[in-house]
């Protein structure tokens, strides 16, 4: 089967980085999907997102009560510190991996992002259908699949929105020397700060509800493509069935769909 | 040698208020105003050889708590001596005249020293039923806010009615209630003063620096001036410590409460609100609502009513979600569901490919290659 490796080439004429050396008698193709900016910023994300939502809730809620001096202790102030430190991390990743939507390999650019071309519309509804359990498998894209990029969209359009009511809260009681000063115009366009409040808060819960969601949905991939989805976001590759290099999101086709013009 | 007494050096002395309390009085305005202390001399300077600036106080839909908290002196002061240098032609609360004589008062102001007098409103504007909820001698409040600062120098709205329309404009909002700004937009040199009521204290120090400099001081992007408004409850409360350190009231009463412990989990609205009162505090300096004990409410911000309500809860409620229903009680919820759904979905997932044809493990044969690809029908 490694004869037919070389020709491992999309329908569009598009060359893949594969293993040059791949197992024998195989037809699993090893594809680099996800580029080391790509793991950097989704692992950044992860962890920052995991230190803002327990320091802020904290912040929120605080429990812990301290004995002793006020002058003393500082526990709620260092989570405020903590927690604007982990925006900084967070906002810049956020940042570099839009930037990156552009810059990126073909499975990172924004068009995986929001389904412009009609395959990967077609895909968002072959996805959505394998999800409600008419489609044995999904429809095997190799990078998103377009329902998870689309859904991806929405968690950044929430990214945006918990770095705009974020930085408008700082912004208001940052010292006078501070650069973040200059955030402070955001202020009336979130409708002030409780209301920048209210909606921090409820968007941190939607952003835990994705995080149960995607875990999920990457564990579940994992299984039914039995490709190394969930290995992939550490070390970029995936194993791919050869079929799937060379008409990727074509699985479940409809006969009638191939003479379409359109495809 | 005697040098030659100003009005306002012959005010002060029949009022028996003695040079070393009017120099103090200075003081404390340039400290109010977060002016260098070089600056007193040139404050009591300016005040002593002040012009009668003339000023109209103009009521709408308000509770005249402003005007309350703006005569509330409770002894001749110099500040009282200031405000009186003031000429104050139209006040409904506390002038003389009445019915036509008091809309003569007012009307003779607005021609005669267009441009030259000083504005301040007190309440809210309704644009409601064509301004019918608010009518003073026939003319609705908003054609009286017009016309009156429309031609004057400045409009000060005092209280969070004026500047933001406070409680009358709190949901649903019956009367159709505005504040200034947004009743009689495009007015030049228009600047809040909110807070329920405005502190007495800043009203004064506005004046002394329009008497002193002749200009308003700068203000931030809700036209509130700075040297009242530029920092938060929070950040400048004296109970800020035991904030940072974690230690908070839990419950009224509780030996934190009488330890004097931060109020943040009582509701305190002061993370979220501008004023100094930490610094000027109320009644001439004697305490403060979190001096006493109370969390802040948040008087001084826009939509107080509607935003910052349960005064004693730290978010609003979700609406449509009952009673006590905060926003992360919803959203812990919200996310419970979520979880729900997908661990449901894990359980069907897996009886659905133990139970179904064999074929969803080796991959589905491939469909034709497909001669034509449109363009960009890339994987």
């Amino acid at each position: 089967m490694s004869t037919s490796i070389p020709d491992a080439v999309s329908t569009s004429g598009r060359h893949y980085p594969i293993d040059p050396h791949p197992a024998e008698h195989s037809d699993l193709v090893r594809v680099y999907v996800w580029e080391w900016p790509v793991r950097l910023t989704h692992w950044a994300i992860v962890l920052s997102i995991a230190v803002l939502a327990v320091t802020g809730i904290t912040i929120g809620y605080p429990l812990l009560v301290v004995r002793g001096p006020a002058g003393e202790n500082f526990l709620i102030g260092t989570f405020k510190i903590v927690h604007s430190y982990a925006a900084i991390v967070f906002t810049l990743s956020v940042l570099s991996r839009i930037a990156w939507m552009f810059l990126g390999n073909h499975f990172a650019t924004w068009d995986k992002f929001i389904p412009v071309k009609s395959r990967r519309r077609r895909g968002l509804w072959r996805t959505l259908r394998f999800y409600l359990f008419q489609l044995r498998k999904p429809p095997g894209f190799i990078g998103h699949n377009p329902l998870a990029g689309l859904t991806y969209t929405l968690v950044f359009g929430l990214y945006l929105v918990m770095i705009t009511t974020g930085f408008s809260l700082y912004s208001m009681s940052a010292g006078v020397s501070s650069p973040m000063r200059v955030f402070r115009f955001l202020v009336p366009l979130v409708g002030g700060l409780q209301t920048a409040r209210f909606i921090h808060h409820g968007v941190m819960w939607l952003l835990i509800g994705f995080a149960v969601h995607h875990v999920y949905s990457a564990v579940l991939m994992s299984q039914v493509e039995a490709n190394a989805t969930m290995e992939s976001i550490f070390s970029g590759y995936k194993f791919v069935h050869k079929d799937d290099v060379i008409y990727s999101g074509y699985r479940y086709i409809d006969p009638k769909d191939i003479h379409d013009q359109h495809l | 040698m005697k040098k030659s007494e100003s009005r306002f050096d012959v005010e002060l002395r029949r009022r028996g208020v003695s040079r070393r309390e009017f120099v103090a009085f200075c003081g404390v305005m340039a400290s109010t105003l977060a002016l260098p202390r070089s600056l007193e001399a040139k404050i009591a300077a300016a005040l002593q050889k002040s012009e009668k600036p003339v000023l109209v106080w103009l009521e709408f839909q308000d509770c005249a708590g402003n005007t309350e908290s703006f005569l509330r002196a409770t002894k001749p002061t110099a500040a009282e001596v200031v405000l009186d240098t003031l000429s104050v032609d139209y006040h409904e609360t506390i002038m003389a005249a009445a019915g036509h004589q008091a809309v003569e008062a007012l009307e003779r102001t607005v021609k005669d020293r267009k441009g030259e007098y000083i504005v301040i409103v007190e309440g809210s504007i309704p644009t409601g039923a064509n301004g019918a909820y608010c009518t003073i001698g026939g003319r609705s409040a908003l054609q009286i806010a017009r016309e009156v600062c429309g031609g004057a120098a400045a409009t000060i709205a005092v209280g969070t009615c004026a500047a933001y329309g406070g409680l009358p404009a709190a949901s649903p909002n019956p009367t159709g209630a505005l504040g200034v700004a947004d009743a009689v937009p495009g007015l030049k040199n228009l600047i809040n003063l909110p807070a329920c009521p405005a502190n007495a204290e800043n009203i004064t120090a506005l004046v002394v620096y329009y008497l002193t400099f002749k200009s308003f001081p700068p203000l931030d992007q809700y036209k509130r001036p700075l040297f009242a408004y530029g920092k938060s409850i929070h950040d400048n409360c004296e109970r800020r410590a035991h904030f940072d350190a974690s230690q908070y009231v839990e419950a009224w009463g509780d030996e934190p409460h009488r330890t004097g412990y931060c109020l943040y989990k009582m509701g305190c609205k002061g993370p979220v609100t501008f004023q100094n009162c930490p610094q000027i505090r109320w009644n001439e300096g004697t305490n403060w609502p979190i001096g006493c004990g109370h969390p802040c409410i948040g008087c001084a911000e826009p939509d107080f009513w509607d935003k910052m309500t349960p005064f004693y809860q730290h978010l609003p409620n979700v609406p449509g979600f009952g009673r006590a229903a905060s926003i992360d009680k919803v959203g812990l919820l919200a996310t419970a569901g979520v979880a729900a759904v997908f661990a449901t979905h894990g359980v069907i997932s897996l009886i659905h490919r133990s139970t179904g044809p064999k074929g969803g493990e080796t991959p589905p044969p491939p469909v034709e290659p497909v001669e034509k690809v449109g363009k960009g029908d890339r994987p």
